[in-house]
């Protein structure tokens, strides 16, 4: 009795299962109409209006968030914005649960690059926004190499191009050099132009026993090798590369000659000592302590406030062509989701986010202007006077190239391992480059299998 | 995903209920139905709980099962792939490289505490010193300690220029000096100490309050018997304390198996790929890079890995 019932238990456990396992298949496209509606700016005209915004930004950031969430608010009083803020990773890890959820935010900040926002487009969670990028003129007013970070063709086997489905922000986050304005100083040498210029000042600070470098590899730090490859990489390749077409190679971004560069740094003992086993937070900290000239740095991450502002300086060092190529984008995608009421309001809530109001916003509260390029810059800052005017120079050269890690989602942890097989000497340069390829290639593999 | 395995298992039906069952055989019928109709009301009781139970913890567990016969990225059409997602776990040189490291860690984080538990069980049951408790209490201290604080505290240590480095340059040792948590050879190493000191107090706690449980008799008539403090050990101390060394083995094995939290803290797998667990490589392939099945797959393997660890354990240490 006993043992049948146990064997009754097991059996439907397992036919339970197994129809679990062949039955339903997991995911599946939400439908939406697609029939576009007719778009208007009127925002006045849509009534009483909540949206809900989920991003990620804290401290200055979200400052600045809510600084144009009153802005927006103030200029139509029917329209209520209500921001939840959410931890990067948390955020980005459940976005595509959240905007499933029938009470999921109208607007979010989603990471660029396949692993969020482009799954977010495939799956039919965010909304095509062309017929407000025409509204607002946005293909005209956004640097192509800017709008290219948002689009995507609507079949989703090419990032890059075709539809927007996300909108930049009128600040930006770009890799750059900073240096330390009294190193500097002390050394008699001016801020580096050029890469040639960067290993000429590196020589002199390690020959008058300063670190040139702050720098440690334990858990990343993977910026000074993209700031080089930008620095060497011909801009339509990389961003070719990274937006995943298959005709163009690691080989072609100049990322071999960026990984022998800072192999030779650091064979030449110009990063910290003993930088293998130096975290991340500690290598900041080390750099805002005096220990070290130069670092390379996402813009924002060395948290820079008050009289620091005026301690370090940056510089987005020119490729020799003159040109300038940087890595640099919006510091978040901000989407509209599909199953949004109002989406005439969201779309003109992200238009104000790209608006020069956004941009002076920014300066004010300290952070990098972007999009806009008159903008009042404070006469005592100088480490944002470098960011708005590197932005600036980006613009104008329309210079940007997205971040590497677009090009597949585990393309960084696969740079970040191999730069630490390459300073312990266990690849060369060249193998770098291949495993970068091997893994795009088995992404773009991938791709084409779901396609 | 990988809860299950961290306490030993339920009785399997059939093989430890034969006492129970000889005695019901010559109960009268009466009895037998009435204790039947108790059952379902027994039942009755216990059903909001194991319904709970079902929709929190089976329908997941099933869920993810399915899932690791899938390529899916969490949000659009998954592809059915069969069995890929484990062949690839076990062939991609990267994936099956931390099989190796989890066994380098259960080395670290079960074989050593457990035998310092025993060694410090046997020496502090042998005499009773006074202050007894406080010994307990420091070696125990880690166990009630957060895994992240424990990791952040470690991660100081083992800096560069932190107390290890520093104190093996005070004594002349600068040479062994090194990037402990940077360096390809002494990174899984030096994360494993830190199971070994955060693992080896509760092991001891256990093993004393096992042993104290041993009748003295036993060890009266073993020094009667002229056994030294060695032979004592392995004739008295050992055998009686076999129910607690599965209990250690289970929760420090699985405790290995599963580590994710230390690495995440310290290493994130690095460098290169020397530290990278299984569960590393589950949390990267769930929440970082969309292949939700390919984490599936390895969160099931590993369930199934524990459940097995779990099971010999209880046998063995059940078998006379």
């Amino acid at each position: 009795m006993k043992e049948h019932r146990a064997r009754l238990v097991l059996g439907t456990t397992a036919v339970l299962s197994l129809l679990a396992v062949a039955g339903c298949t997991p995911g599946g496209s939400t439908t939406t109409d697609d029939s576009s509606s007719a778009v208007s700016d009127d925002v006045a005209a849509a009534g009483d209006v909540t949206l809900r915004l989920s991003d990620f930004w804290g401290s200055a950031e979200g400052e600045w968030i809510d600084a144009m969430i009153e802005q927006f608010e103030s200029e139509y009083p029917n329209v209520t914005i209500d921001r939840t803020t959410e931890d990067w990773g948390q955020l980005t890890s459940t976005l595509n649960l959240q905007l499933q959820d029938p009470d999921g935010p109208d607007i979010a900040s989603a990471n660029n690059g396949w692993q969020s926002l482009g799954t977010l487009a495939r799956g039919n969670l965010v909304r095509n926004l062309d017929d407000y990028a025409e509204l607002y003129g946005w293909d005209d007013e956004v640097p192509t190499t800017i709008a290219r970070q948002n689009q995507f063709t609507t079949d989703f086997t090419t990032i890059g191009s075709g539809s927007w489905f996300a909108t930049p922000l009128a600040r930006g986050s770009l890799i750059g050099l900073y240096y330390n304005v009294e190193k500097l100083d002390a050394l008699g040498l001016e801020p580096p132009q050029t890469l040639d210029d960067l290993e000429a000042a590196a020589t002199a600070a390690a020959d008058a026993g300063e670190i040139p470098f702050a720098y440690g590899s334990v858990d990343g730090g993977t910026a000074v090798l993209l700031g080089v490859q930008a620095m060497l990489a011909d801009k339509d390749a990389l961003n070719d590369f990274i937006y995943d077409d298959p005709d163009v190679s690691a080989a072609d971004t100049a990322l071999t000659e960026a990984a022998t560069t800072i192999k030779a740094w650091a064979d030449a003992g110009w990063f910290t000592p003993s930088y293998e086993g130096i975290d991340y937070q500690t290598a900041v900290a080390n750099f805002l302590d005096g220990q070290g000239v130069f670092r390379f740095e996402y813009t924002g991450s060395l948290g820079l406030a008050g009289d620091q502002l005026n301690q370090f300086g940056y510089v987005q060092l020119a490729q020799d062509s003159g040109s300038t190529v940087g890595v640099g984008a919006a510091p978040g995608a901000m989407v509209i989701s599909s199953s949004c009421e109002h989406p005439d309001v969201a779309a003109a809530f992200l238009d104000h986010l790209m608006s020069a109001e956004g941009s002076q916003t920014a300066v004010d509260i300290g952070l990098v202007p972007m999009l806009n390029t008159d903008v009042t810059l404070p006469d005592d800052a100088l480490s944002l006077q470098g960011e708005a005017t590197a932005t600036q120079t980006l613009d104008a050269d329309d210079g940007y190239v997205p971040y590497i890690d677009w090009a597949s989602p585990t393309l960084l942890d696969t740079i970040t391992q191999n730069m630490q097989l390459l300073y312990a000497g266990k690849v060369t340069p060249e193998q770098l480059t291949e495993a970068v390829e091997a893994d795009r290639t088995a992404f773009l593999e991938e791709l084409g299998q779901d396609s | 995903m990988t809860a299950t395995g961290t306490r030993p298992p339920a009785r399997l039906p059939g093989t430890p209920s034969r006492p129970a069952r000889a005695g019901r055989a010559g109960a009268p019928r009466r009895t037998s139905a009435r204790r039947r109709r108790n059952r379902w009301i027994g039942l009755g009781f216990a059903a909001p709980g194991l319904l709970l139970y079902g929709y929190v913890v089976l329908v997941p567990l099933l869920q993810s099962v399915q899932y690791s016969f899938f390529r899916w990225d969490g949000v659009t059409q998954a592809v059915w792939v069969g069995l890929e997602n484990y062949t690839r776990f076990l062939t991609d040189p990267e994936l099956r490289s931390t099989f190796g490291h989890v066994l380098v860690l259960v080395g670290f984080f079960s074989l050593l505490p457990i035998a310092l538990g025993l060694l410090s069980a046997a020496l502090l049951t042998r005499t009773r010193l006074p202050g007894m408790a406080a010994f307990r209490w420091i070696y125990f201290l880690p166990q009630v300690m957060t895994s992240i604080v424990i990791a952040l505290v470690f991660k100081r240590i083992y800096a560069p220029e932190g107390p290890l480095n520093e104190a093996l340059r005070a004594v002349g040792l600068g040479s062994l000096a090194r990037s402990w948590l940077g360096d390809f050879t002494w990174a899984l190493p030096s994360l494993g100490m830190i199971g070994t000191w955060a693992g080896f107090g509760f092991c001891m706690v256990l093993f004393i309050s096992g042993a104290s449980s041993i009748p003295p008799e036993l060890y009266e008539a073993a020094r009667m018997d002229g056994a030294g403090p060695v032979r004592e050990f392995f004739a008295v101390t050992l055998p009686g304390l076999r129910g607690q060394l599965a209990v250690a083995l289970t929760l420090t094995i699985t405790g290995a198996l599963r580590t994710f939290d230390l690495v995440w803290i310290t290493t994130r797998g690095g460098p290169g790929t020397s530290t990278l667990t299984p569960a590393v490589a589950l949390y990267r392939a769930a929440f970082q890079n969309p292949q939700v099945g390919q984490a599936a797959a390895i969160g099931v393997v590993m369930a199934l890995l524990c459940l097995l660890i779990a099971l010999t354990i209880t046998r063995l240490s059940e078998k006379d």
